[in-house]
């Protein structure tokens, strides 16, 4: 198709804007991409896993908007199948599969059975369990999913209400769903794909005095066959299917599924750490039943390390447009010739994008340091140490919380910081924003978690008022130990004074505040005794600031570290980007710092001259900061945010060549019920699929 | 996918029921829920509403239960046949404009005919002289002509004076010439373009003789009458899928030296004179934006209402839904609570419940400045000051009501967006998992009122214009001009006092919020002022400032005129005095609420201590959260949201969350009509489909 459209060109040029913007910083971009990603090979992994998949046409996105939502699901389960062809055929690990995933940018049907369903089987099944399954599981003979959540229930396990109650009979186990309300439901893969399913359910065994009368040993996981090898179709006794439409996800059979009475054998309960006996029915346990949470605390290890991509993905894209995009003449220009101002260089935009440009680095020192707790605390579970648990536990909850809302409001923020254009498909951030939403409700509600890192913190503070002079276990500990020996002469901080800002100021009044606000729940709770309902939203700000704490404290311990080996001027550029994430969150939430004595209220006022300050030192580099994160366009799918800064070139062959709905000419006028121009179906098309 | 077996439709769900919680919500409250729905909507309206419904309700066309499922085409080709009916239905039962847009907002969705019904013919009747509105608008009527509002570009948002397309004067034709020169002057965004409209307004800079005279409007056509093909050298086509909107086409527009005739220029304020071919001014060409502060005031009127969908619907499924024991609870009351009594969740929900009551009477109070403003103008002093610039900023202080009403809708559009739009993600998350879902028709409502905090004017950058306003108000009051309006009377107040001080019982007296607000306003101008014009900072730099300034100025006529409405007769004689009490505890949790959150400022300007906002945080808001929670239900159910209104599993009046989630996923999902091979190896995706057999049985 060509038309006098060829021709035109941007009134800028956006190659040339980018090139210039590079060119104004001299961070080096290679070195600090290897700096964030080379863990486990990422870099190298993206370049091979990239040169293979932008090849397939399957994996092309540019129609996947257009799409209705079976048709989503369709493109999605062919890729799926095709991933492991491709898998296969060259070979590939199990982290190249991730990458694979990480790519294609779209929940695979076969997302459930690789990670929940797969990690389960492997910590919860016995050794012969896993002899039986692993194979199965590994080589796709069977596809599982993960059946936790009900249609009543979400993050609490305990108010399940499948049931699977011991038949000492026949010595099996009936599954079954008492109410509507126990319908499994959001369990991904279980609505068309899976073929297996773990199963949440609470475990009935008869009372050895009477055995019409059961007790219930709480939640225990079932490994349950849910639909025919050949036919695909539910087995008797079992209703399943996908429950329809979400914000984002679409294409995933997210599955609702009732049991009716169904019967599974003994050998379903997964049992490593839990039996029943065959002679006697009853429960034997064989290891800490906090495990059953381990898994758990897995997958939000993992979000959290992945919330720090997905934000530095909306931030390249915000970043790159706004140096492009022109809106009004800066207002005291005094020439009517002048172009119109790039909105980079708008405070009103710098603020809302540059704190979380900033945020992105934060996510990923913290990010390395879960990393590290997991690994370390998994080892000792491993032996049988169950120990650290309550830590990681809490750590990954609350951590989990804060930085799934950081990087779900932070894309949103960014989107709606381009204007129009952020609201268009064109933007790369619709599906990610929808997506990405699920994100602080799966695992957990966010607001809901934040109560378990409250309740170890009130209970590490109980400890340290008790006997404070005990060895501190963890800096937890240490921190409220030395929060208690100060609170009665603390003077309140300036960590920002003139033009100098001081950095160990800046951890100091996060911890302190932190753990004041830790001894005031602690004292409510534990003193006082107040209800705990009525504190919910004192114990929720205090697992932010504990979190953000973190974030702060783990950010600075980095210069002393890792960061130091890069070269000018970056490790100046990453602390003003700790300044700015540091100093922003403590402007968002001033008067929690002052009333917690961390900061003077005087210190306040002062913030918001010298955040103007950095985010001015930080300006000449953001392009090329996006740019270290590394996210191949092909990632970014974003007209907005290409690394060639051709935003209105792809725009408008989007719009122009690639638009479906301009292959339709419709029939507009009321007095004709015919839709489509020249069809003659008098409107009955439409009606039908109605 | 067989038929349901007969024991899951036996299935109920377990514990109290949904509509048994849902009465036990509506007893623990005595409010008068149809008096309040009357203050609200008024009686005539809720009439008018129900009879429509009535009729939308008959028709298949308008049936949404397929909605969520489809693609892009499908939703367009839905939408254009629910256009064309809406139509058809005007003209059967003689429907005037109200009530037809009663109609439109009853489907709630936009449609293909949106910009032809509204920025079209507004703009032709607004900005025509007499002769062009009877060449266009009798056939846009009718609807021959189907019309649309050209006026941002590709490279152009809220800018208004860079808009690259020109209409160049042709002498020898007496006519224009329009032209795209560059891709960044593709028309963009443009609502009812891409594929219905025949017909563009297209905002244009007019070049005569090599001198450019700014952006004027051209009602150009652009497909022909009978093919609807885009004519010779237009290209116009739909700009592809968005976040939300998906059922509007907004288009895209480029011009290749299009010829149009002298006609086409809305010629009632400015003109080309064709003999002498000079420009010629005859009106104030202010009122250029009268159209869009309308559409403004309009939208604060419905942030409260769109607000109230997201909150209805929250609130009754945070009364039936059930989640965690109450640590404290006694062994005798086990269970589950509903996770409305959870201060956490209260504390998301009945501020925003506390909003929409304060947006609503926001904008009523808005809509009456606008007609106010109408009235002045048609008396004819519109030709006062014609000298001077086009901007709405260069008007005079005072003077002009018009700089106020501009001045007050940009704030408060901006504000009241953001407000609905933020509050409604909150009412989502605070659903928990199922807010995910499109079945709690939250997430796609959501989607379609995003747009409203970008366009008519980006909310960043609305803000500077309230900051203009303020800090020229400011001027006059340090120059001792006497208070002539609300703003200078405020600051007026405050500079007279400044050296003295304050005191403002935030805590027990309603009037002295108002004045902590008024206060904190006047502070944050005076500083701003001293930055830019004593300080002459660049403007550039300040705009953070601004953007703070025309927040906390907005926020402070929320507080104002919700705080008046309450002491109105109008209010008093409509409800008695205990649903006066819970309107004046949403006031203060609203007041409050906001003042906690934004305490530095507050307390930078010495308008309250650091104790009183801990105070307010600590005790006065926990105490209202506690106080209104039991009126909370009743209080959504007076917003008055038909079930058929709200498209909602969650939201359901009668409570029925769990049977309706299910019953959609299970009998309206076409997906669950497919069965899959799911096995890697194998090629074949759908192994059976029985999605055309159900299609042909209907």
């Amino acid at each position: 198709m060509t038309d006098f459209t060829d021709s035109l060109k941007p009134r800028h040029d956006g190659t040339a804007t980018l090139q210039a913007e590079r060119g104004r910083s001299s961070v080096d971009v290679d070195e600090l991409a290897r700096h964030l990603l080379s863990r486990d090979g990422f870099l190298q992994r993206q370049k091979k896993v990239l040169a293979v998949l932008s090849r397939v046409k399957l994996f092309k996105k540019d129609q996947q908007m257009n799409l209705s939502r079976p048709d989503r699901y369709h493109l999605a389960l062919a890729r799926a199948k095709a991933l492991q062809r491709i898998v296969r055929k060259h070979g590939w690990d199990h982290d190249d599969y991730k990458m694979c995933e990480y790519l294609v940018d779209e929940m695979s049907p076969f997302h459930l059975h690789m990670t929940m369903f797969v990690t389960t089987v492997r910590e919860q099944g016995s050794e012969a369990q896993k002899r039986h399954w692993m194979p199965k599981i590994l080589d796709y003979d069977i596809i599982g999913c993960y059946a936790q959540t009900e249609l009543g229930h979400g993050s609490n396990v305990r108010g399940l209400e499948t049931t699977a109650t011991w038949d000492p009979a026949q010595k099996e186990f009936e599954i079954h769903s008492p109410y509507l309300t126990a319908s499994k439901w959001w369990n991904g893969a279980m609505g068309r794909t899976a073929t297996h399913a773990i199963v949440v359910a609470q475990l009935l065994l008869p009372r050895s005095d009477n055995d019409k009368a059961y007790d219930n040993y709480g939640p225990q996981t079932f490994i349950v066959q849910i639909r025919d090898k050949k036919t695909h179709q539910p087995l008797h006794g079992i209703v399943v299917g996908d429950i329809g439409p979400k914000y984002g996800y679409a294409g995933m059979d997210n599955g609702y599924m009732l049991f009716d009475h169904f019967r599974v054998p003994k050998s379903a309960m997964l049992s490593r750490y839990a039996e029943v006996s065959d002679a006697t029915g009853a429960f034997t346990r064989l290891g800490h039943p906090a495990v059953v949470y381990g898994s758990l605390t897995f997958v939000r290890g993992q979000i959290i390390m992945h919330a720090r991509l997905v934000l530095a993905r909306a931030v390249t894209v915000v970043v790159r447009y706004s140096a492009i995009r022109r809106q009004f003449r800066d207002r005291d220009s005094t020439s009517e010739q002048d172009d119109e101002m790039k909105v980079l260089d708008y405070p009103t935009v710098q603020i809302r994008i540059l704190p979380l440009l900033a945020t992105t680095f934060a996510l990923h020192y913290t990010g390395e340091m879960m990393y590290s707790l997991y690994h370390k605390s998994r080892e000792t579970i491993e032996k049988g140490d169950f120990g650290p648990l309550a830590e990681l536990h809490s750590a990954s909850s609350g951590l989990k919380s804060l930085c799934t809302m950081l990087a779900a409001d932070g894309i949103e923020t960014c989107r709606r910081a381009m204007g129009g254009h952020g609201f268009g498909g064109g933007s790369g951030l619709v599906g990610i924003n929808a997506d990405y939403l699920s994100k602080p409700t799966v695992e957990g509600d966010n607001w809901m978690i934040t109560q378990q890192v409250a309740a170890y913190l009130i209970k590490k503070m109980t400890e340290a008022v008790k006997d404070p002079s005990a060895p501190a276990s963890d800096p937890t500990a240490s921190l409220f130990q030395f929060y208690l020996a100060n609170r009665d002469h603390r003077i309140p901080q300036s960590p920002v004074q003139g033009s100098a800002t001081d950095d160990q100021a800046i951890v100091d009044v996060f911890q302190w505040r932190a753990a004041d606000l830790s001894y005031r729940a602690y004292h409510a709770r534990v003193v006082e005794k107040k209800p705990w309902t009525r504190l919910m939203i004192q114990l929720h700000n205090l697992s932010r600031a504990y979190s953000e704490q973190i974030l702060v404290t783990n950010f600075c311990n980095s210069f002393s570290s890792s960061s130091s080996t890069l070269s000018a001027p970056t490790p100046a550029v990453l602390r003003t980007c700790f300044r700015l994430y540091a100093l922003t969150t403590l402007d968002a939430s001033a008067s929690s710092f002052t009333l917690t004595n961390a900061v003077a209220p005087h210190a306040v006022p002062v913030l918001q001259d010298a955040i103007l300050d950095l985010m001015a030192e930080l300006r000449p580099h953001a392009v090329k900061l996006v740019d270290a994160w590394s996210i191949p366009d092909w990632l970014l799918d974003s007209a907005l945010g290409r690394s060639d800064g051709r935003v209105y070139e792809d725009l408008f062959d989007r719009a122009h060549r690639r638009n479906p709905l301009n292959g339709v000419t419709f029939n507009v006028d009321w007095r004709s019920e015919e839709i489509v121009l020249g069809s003659g179906d008098g409107g009955r098309g439409i009606l039908a699929k109605l | 996918m067989g038929q349901t077996p007969d024991w899951v439709k036996q299935l109920k769900p377990s514990g109290p029921q949904g509509h048994e919680l849902l009465a036990a919500e509506r007893s623990k409250s005595t409010l008068p829920v149809a008096k309040l729905s009357e203050l609200i909507h008024t009686k005539e309206v809720l009439e008018r509403r129900a009879r429509i419904l009535e009729i939308l309700k008959s028709e298949q066309v308008f049936d949404k239960s397929q909605n969520y499922f489809k693609g892009r085409i499908e939703r367009f080709e839905a939408a254009l046949a629910r256009a064309k009916k809406l139509r058809s239905l005007r003209v059967k039962h003689g429907w005037n404009l109200q009530e037809y847009r009663t109609a439109s907002d009853l489907i709630s969705e936009p449609g293909p005919y949106g910009l032809h019904d509204s920025m079209f013919l507004v703009t032709i009747g607004e900005q025509g002289t007499p002769e062009q509105r009877d060449f266009f608008l009798k056939r846009a009527e009718n609807y021959e002509i189907i019309g649309c509002y050209a006026q941002t570009e590709l490279g152009h948002g809220s800018n208004v004076r860079g808009l690259e397309t020109t209409a160049t004067w042709s002498p020898q034709d007496k006519g224009f010439i329009i032209h795209s020169p560059h891709l960044t002057a593709s028309k963009w965004w443009i609502g009812s373009l891409g594929k219905t409209a025949n017909h563009a307004i297209v905002m244009a800079q007019l070049i005569i003789a090599g001198k450019s005279y700014g952006p004027h409007p051209f009602v150009v056509q652009i497909r022909d009458l009978k093919t609807h093909e885009a004519l010779d050298n237009v290209h116009v086509g739909d700009i592809g899928p968005k976040f939300g909107y998906n059922t509007m086409d907004n288009g895209f527009l480029l011009f290749n030296n299009v010829k149009v005739p002298y006609i086409s220029m809305l010629a009632r304020f400015s003109h080309v004179d064709p003999s002498s071919n000079q420009y010629v001014r005859r009106g104030s060409p202010s009122l250029v934006y009268g159209t869009l502060t309308w559409v403004r005031s309009t939208i604060v009127m419905q942030a409260g209402s769109v607000l109230a969908r997201g909150v209805t619907i929250a609130t009754r499924y945070s009364a039936i839904r059930r989640q965690f024991q109450d640590r404290d609870a006694p062994e005798s009351e086990k269970g589950e609570n509903p996770v409305l009594n959870y201060t956490m969740v209260q504390i998301r929900l009945l501020p925003l419940l506390a909003a929409t009551f304060a947006l609503h009477f926001t904008g009523t109070r808005m809509m009456q400045m606008y007609q106010q403003n109408q009235e002045k103008m048609s008396i004819g002093d519109a030709n006062k000051d014609s000298k001077r610039g086009p901007g709405p900023e260069e008007t005079s202080i005072g003077s002009d009501i018009l700089a106020d009403l501009h001045a007050t809708s940009c704030g408060l559009k901006s504000l009241s967006s953001t407000i609905a739009a933020e509050g409604l993600e909150v009412c989502r998350r605070a659903c928990g998992g199922h807010g995910y879902s499109s079945f709690s028709g939250i997430g796609p409502w959501y989607a379609d009122y995003l747009p409203t905090t970008t366009w008519e004017g980006d909310n960043y950058m609305l803000t500077q214009q309230v900051a203009r306003y303020l800090l020229k108000s400011a001027r006059s009051v340090l120059s001792s001009q006497p208070p002539t309006n609300d703003t200078t009377r405020i600051l007026h107040n405050y500079h007279s006092r400044a050296d003295i001080g304050c005191a403002f019982d935030i805590l027990s007296s309603d009037s002295d919020i108002v004045d902590a607000f008024a206060w904190r306003i006047s502070f944050l101008t005076f500083e701003a002022s001293k930055h830019r014009d004593e300080q002459k900072k660049p403007w550039n730099d300040l705009l953070v400032d601004f953007y703070r300034l025309s927040k906390a100025h907005s926020q402070y006529m929320v507080v104002k005129n919700f705080h008046e409405a309450l002491q109105s007769h109008d209010t008093i004689s409509q409800v008695d005095s205990e649903t006066l009490e819970v309107l004046k505890k949403l006031y203060r949790l609203y007041a409050l609420h906001t003042l906690e959150q934004e305490g530095s400022e507050f307390y930078a300007s010495g308008a309250v201590t650091v104790k009183q906002i801990s105070l307010a945080r600590t005790n006065a808001v926990m105490k209202l959260l506690k106080d209104i929670r039991p009126h909370a239900v009743r209080l959504v159910d007076s917003w008055a949201f038909d079930d058929w209104v709200l498209d909602s599993s969650l939201g359901r009046e009668d409570g029925k969350v769990y049977e309706d989630m299910f019953y959609r996923a299970s009998e309206l999902n076409p997906l669950n009509q497919i069965t899959v091979n799911p096995y890697p190896e194998s090629a074949v995706l759908f192994k059976k489909d029985e999605r055309e057999e159900r299609r042909s049985k209907l």
